[in-house]
């Protein structure tokens, strides 16, 4: 991390506590006490519900993703049109309405098709996100496919592979270093969605401190806290990411 | 492929009435070619003229809308007469098309250890074998980044010959070659013309064709306008066309 970035890090959480007097309340998430530090083991015991909410999500909306993006690729239009409709038709429709279709509504469908199940807020977020995302993961599949000059698809070709080991072993291998920024980028579009779970009652990192904030009334106090803690999150995603590149890169000039 | 020994076809290969169009462009009129076994042909003509397109449909890279391509006698139409003919076709490109993330060795496995079944041993015995005819084999843990133009083209003619093709098409093969890596790449093609390979070679490389060829063709417009021996096409072209062009590429 830069210098700057901890700098202003540093000013975010000291200013408020010099100045302003009266209007900052930091005791109801002050370690030093008590209650204040059981508020913040609170808030703190969030991260793994978000984390695992997240990481499931993301890595079904990869596979869900790649596997809308390949046909969409196909010389056949009537394998392409159904990708195509499925991203255009997903990606128009927003995080909350569609979460709340699937939480409230899709058991209902279900039932009525005889297959009788319960989805609960953690399955019911995971499956929103993970489709949500998956039409964005299919474009950015699509972009890296296809930045991958013909000639890699001819030569495969002319040795006899077939189009799965194309993919497997000449294209995707290649691909999968121009798709991983972005995909990051939607990893971490994931992370700061899954705070939606929150109202379908999912105990997340954005739930617990509406919780908190309805029994201690320090809404600023505890969202600020509840910002640092995506911040650091995605934080420290950005960095894991940037080393994974970098190796990858080391790997590629060997 | 079946184990009883197929009675051998008459020609490696036989094209008539081809004919192909992107949208309204007419690219191949009416072509009619027939190659025999270990026949060795150069292709020539200005560009756009459908040189490359006409080797590209011999594969099957590229489609086409009429006509017939029958290699080594199976006759192209369906999906596994294409997988047939790509199993006896090898093919090397203009821009060499190497697959960059793999090590020289594994560009030359990959295909006989995926598509043919062999062994890694078997594999890599067969590429060292190959990686020593084109004289590179000491490059064979490097990428392909790290090799010269000239030395990429020679791994793409040795992945080629791995799978162990009956004929070997070339497009442009030094084209996109520094003059002086020009020589060390046709110097291996000519060695595979002396193996009795049959091939088709798309080039400029006139000295080449007057030193490899059977057969001289030459393409205009997505015709065939005149075929010959080297010896009648270079000493006595037959069209204004072909003498224009060879006026024009023979001039310094």
């Amino acid at each position: 991390m830069k210098r700057s970035t901890l700098v202003a890090l540093g000013a975010l959480v000291m200013l408020p506590g010099c100045g302003a007097a009266g209007n900052w309340g930091w005791y109801v998430i002050d370690p030093t006490t008590p209650n204040g530090w059981s508020n913040i083991t609170f808030l703190l015991d969030g991260f793994g519900a978000t984390i695992l909410l997240s990481v499931i999500a993301a890595v079904l909306s990869m596979v869900i993703g790649l596997l809308v993006a390949l046909p969409g690729m196909s010389s056949n239009r009537w394998l392409r049109l159904p990708s195509r409709v499925y991203i255009e038709f997903i990606r128009a429709i927003p995080l909350l309405p569609m979460l709340f279709w699937v939480f409230y509504g899709l058991p209902v469908v279900l039932k009525s098709i005889g297959i009788s199940v319960s989805i609960d807020a953690f399955w019911g977020a995971i499956i929103t996100l993970a489709i949500s995302d998956s039409a964005f993961t299919a474009e950015i599949y699509r972009s890296g496919i296809q930045s991958i000059a013909k000639g890699q698809t001819e030569a495969a070709k002319t040795i006899g592979l077939t189009y799965t080991q194309t993919m497997r072993y000449v294209i995707l291998p290649q691909a999968i270093r121009r798709i991983l920024p972005p995909l990051a980028n939607q990893f971490i579009y994931i992370v700061k969605m899954s705070a939606f779970a929150s109202v379908i009652g999912m105990q997340e990192l954005t739930r617990r401190a509406n919780e908190l904030v309805v029994t201690e009334y320090r809404p600023l106090e505890i969202y600020t806290l509840l910002i640092l803690e995506y911040l650091v999150l995605v934080l420290i995603i950005s960095f894991c990411v940037r080393w994974l590149e970098r190796r990858m890169d080391a790997d590629e000039s060997r | 492929m079946s184990d009883t020994p197929r009675p051998r076809a008459a020609n490696a290969i036989e094209v008539s009435g081809l004919n192909k169009w992107y949208d309204t462009y007419h690219a191949l009129c009416d072509i009619d070619l027939t190659v025999a076994h270990g026949e060795r042909i150069v292709v020539c003509g200005p560009s756009g003229s459908g040189k490359s397109t006409l080797i590209r449909c011999i594969n099957s890279l590229e489609t086409h809308d009429g006509g017939r391509i029958v290699v080594d006698g199976t006759l192209m139409q369906d999906a596994s007469s294409v997988d047939a003919i790509r199993s006896e076709v090898g093919m090397v490109f203009q821009q060499f098309n190497l697959f960059p993330h793999l090590s020289i060795l594994q560009n030359l496995t990959l295909g006989p250890m995926k598509a043919r079944g062999l062994s890694r041993k078997d594999a890599e015995a067969r590429a060292m074998k190959y990686l020593e005819k084109v004289r590179i084999p000491e490059q064979a843990h490097k990428r392909p980044a790290a090799l010269s133009g000239g030395q990429q083209q020679r791994v793409a003619i040795a992945r080629s010959l791995c799978m162990e093709p009956k004929i070997m098409l070339f497009d442009e093969p030094t084209s996109a070659l520094d003059p002086e890596m020009i020589s060390e790449v046709l110097d291996v093609i000519v060695d595979l013309a002396d193996s009795g390979m049959t091939m088709i070679v798309v080039t400029h490389e006139m000295g080449f064709a007057r030193r490899a060829a059977d057969r001289m063709v030459f393409m205009d417009r997505g015709r065939i306008i005149e075929t010959g021996t080297p010896e009648d096409f270079f000493e006595r072209p037959q069209t204004a066309r072909c003498r224009t062009f060879l006026r024009q590429i023979l001039k310094h």
